[in-house]
């Protein structure tokens, strides 16, 4: 029953991502397909955890879902402080587009 | 025309979903890659000689120590490098910056939380370190995530609040500290009477029997290798972010 | 009937009593089903909110809230799954996935915040009912 359920909650979980890699392709803002892959990226915490559960060594795949998980984290950090310490994105194509033109 | 990529992308995948039917049973060892007079050898030895469970960490600390020593000292190399190019230019523009860049406050709850996290996560480091020997992990990846755990202190605040606390002096004596731990675990071997990274010698100097001898000489070359990782790691992020500067930063 | 070696060896062994025909399954198990579906409802909504929202904050609330709260639904309910004695190992693996648990408890609100952040200083401005009116008004211009 255990494998099962651990199949059919993959199943569900990877038809579920379906809609977030929608955001992804698509969002009109570049913090929309940040957003998406952060909540991929949770998800794949629990999608390890479902594969140890069926190859029945839950206690090596908990290690990667921490270290995945502490990964996913990060990176969301580096990309937020990137965004803060920098001026706005309309900003620089603004200039971007100023550069241009002068030369 | 970007449309077009997507058919082979969509081949390809298809192809190797198709061929991953054919792998073997997960740890399987009758599997065609473990019948090779090499791998079946290991197989059958490494828990005898090491008493080790995991096979790869002995593999690489012990059989192949030798190669894994100069990995490590692969990496400080990249990082001695990586400080050779930038230190000097960055002396130039010190303190100016760039034409994009603007002046952000440290974020108070995104500093709580590396507050509380990063005490955890060196725990973690630690675990992944000494763990090695029962489950994956080791000295690289228990380095890397403590160097993660650097680079976070200095993505919360800034590079001066983590550069007080690992300085890049500092930083290059502990990468410089894994390597001698490494080289002097294998010298000390040689001078007790064995080949240079023979850990069985070690006996004479620990009070246990051959076998676990090679285990915590393992463990020993883990802790160095885990050193070297975690300074270059961070050294590595101060320069490369900020340019040399070692000032604001990401 | 029999000596239960620790007080939360009898919830594991108590059968229920119309499926013990299939050999019987163990009431943490059916708890930890549970758990999980629940998570995937919660994940269900995550997902609907992040196609249909119109602007990034509102996403971001969908997101953040659904995703976190679903993951940690999710894992709890393999944690208890996973459980099937109670062995000293099996407490350890269900310290660690409780461990997982905590760690994202802590850490994805505190991403989603960064990020709400990050996009309201690049002068990402949510969405406002005027900013409705006035798409709605073009787009019944464009109609008639």
């Amino acid at each position: 029953m255990t494998h099962w359920f651990a199949i059919i909650m993959g199943a569900a979980l990877f038809t579920l991502m379906i809609p977030v890699i929608y955001r992804i392709w698509v969002g009109p803002t570049c913090f929309d397909r940040i957003l998406g892959v952060n909540v991929i990226g949770t998800k794949t915490a629990v999608l390890l955890v479902i594969i140890g559960t069926l190859f029945e060594r839950v206690e090596m795949f908990v290690d990667f879902a921490i270290t995945y998980a502490l990964l996913n984290f990060v990176g969301a950090i580096v990309i937020s402080r990137y965004l803060n310490r920098t001026i706005s994105l309309k900003d620089m194509e603004s200039r971007e587009k100023e550069g241009a033109r002068k030369r | 025309m970007k449309w077009i990529s997507l058919i082979p992308v969509v081949g390809v995948g298809v192809l190797l979903l198709f061929a991953a039917q054919d792998f073997p049973e997960w740890g399987d060892p009758q599997s065609p890659a473990s019948q090779s007079p090499v791998a079946s050898h290991f197989i059958n030895n490494t828990g005898v000689d090491t008493e080790v469970p995991n096979m790869v960490t002995a593999v690489l600390a012990d059989y192949r120590g030798f190669d894994t020593m100069f990995e490590t000292v692969v990496v400080f190399i990249a990082g001695i490098a990586v400080l050779a190019i930038l230190k000097g230019s960055g002396g130039r523009r010190r303190g100016t910056r760039r034409a994009y860049e603007v002046e952000a406050e440290p974020d108070i709850i995104v500093t709580h939380t590396v507050r509380l996290m990063v005490p955890v996560i060196q725990i973690f480091a630690f675990y992944v370190l000494a763990h090695g020997h029962v489950s994956p992990g080791g000295g690289f990846q228990g380095g890397v995530v403590m160097g993660a755990s650097f680079i976070l202190v200095a993505l919360a605040w800034d590079l001066d609040h983590a550069l007080v606390r690992m300085s890049l002096p500092r930083c290059m004596a502990i990468a410089a500290a894994g390597i001698i731990i490494y080289a002097g675990i294998g010298f000390l071997s040689m001078f007790l009477g064995g080949e240079f990274l023979d850990y069985a010698e070690l006996e004479k100097v620990l009070p246990v029997s051959r076998e676990m001898a090679r285990y915590h000489a393992m463990l020993g070359v883990e802790i160095g290798v885990g050193f070297t990782v975690t300074s270059i790691m961070f050294a590595l992020y101060a320069n490369l972010s900020t340019e040399g500067r070692l000032k604001g930063g990401l | 009937m029999m000596s239960f070696s620790s007080p939360f060896q009898c919830l594991a062994s108590a059968t229920v009593e119309a499926g013990s025909s299939e050999g019987g399954f163990l009431v943490l198990q059916v708890i930890g089903v549970l758990l999980g579906v629940l998570g995937l409802i919660f994940f269900l909504g995550a997902a609907v909110g992040l196609v249909r929202f119109p602007d990034f904050y509102t996403r971001l609330h969908a997101a953040g809230k659904g995703d976190t709260l679903s993951t940690m639904l999710m894992l709890t309910g393999f944690a208890l799954v996973t459980m099937e004695d109670f062995s000293l190992s099996s407490w350890l693996l269900l310290i660690k996935i409780m461990a997982v648990v905590f760690f994202i408890y802590l850490t994805s609100p505190t991403s989603s915040h960064a990020l709400m952040r990050a996009a309201f200083e690049d002068d990402e401005m949510p969405i406002t009912e005027d900013d409705i009116k006035k798409r709605n008004r073009q787009k019944g211009g464009k109609k008639s």
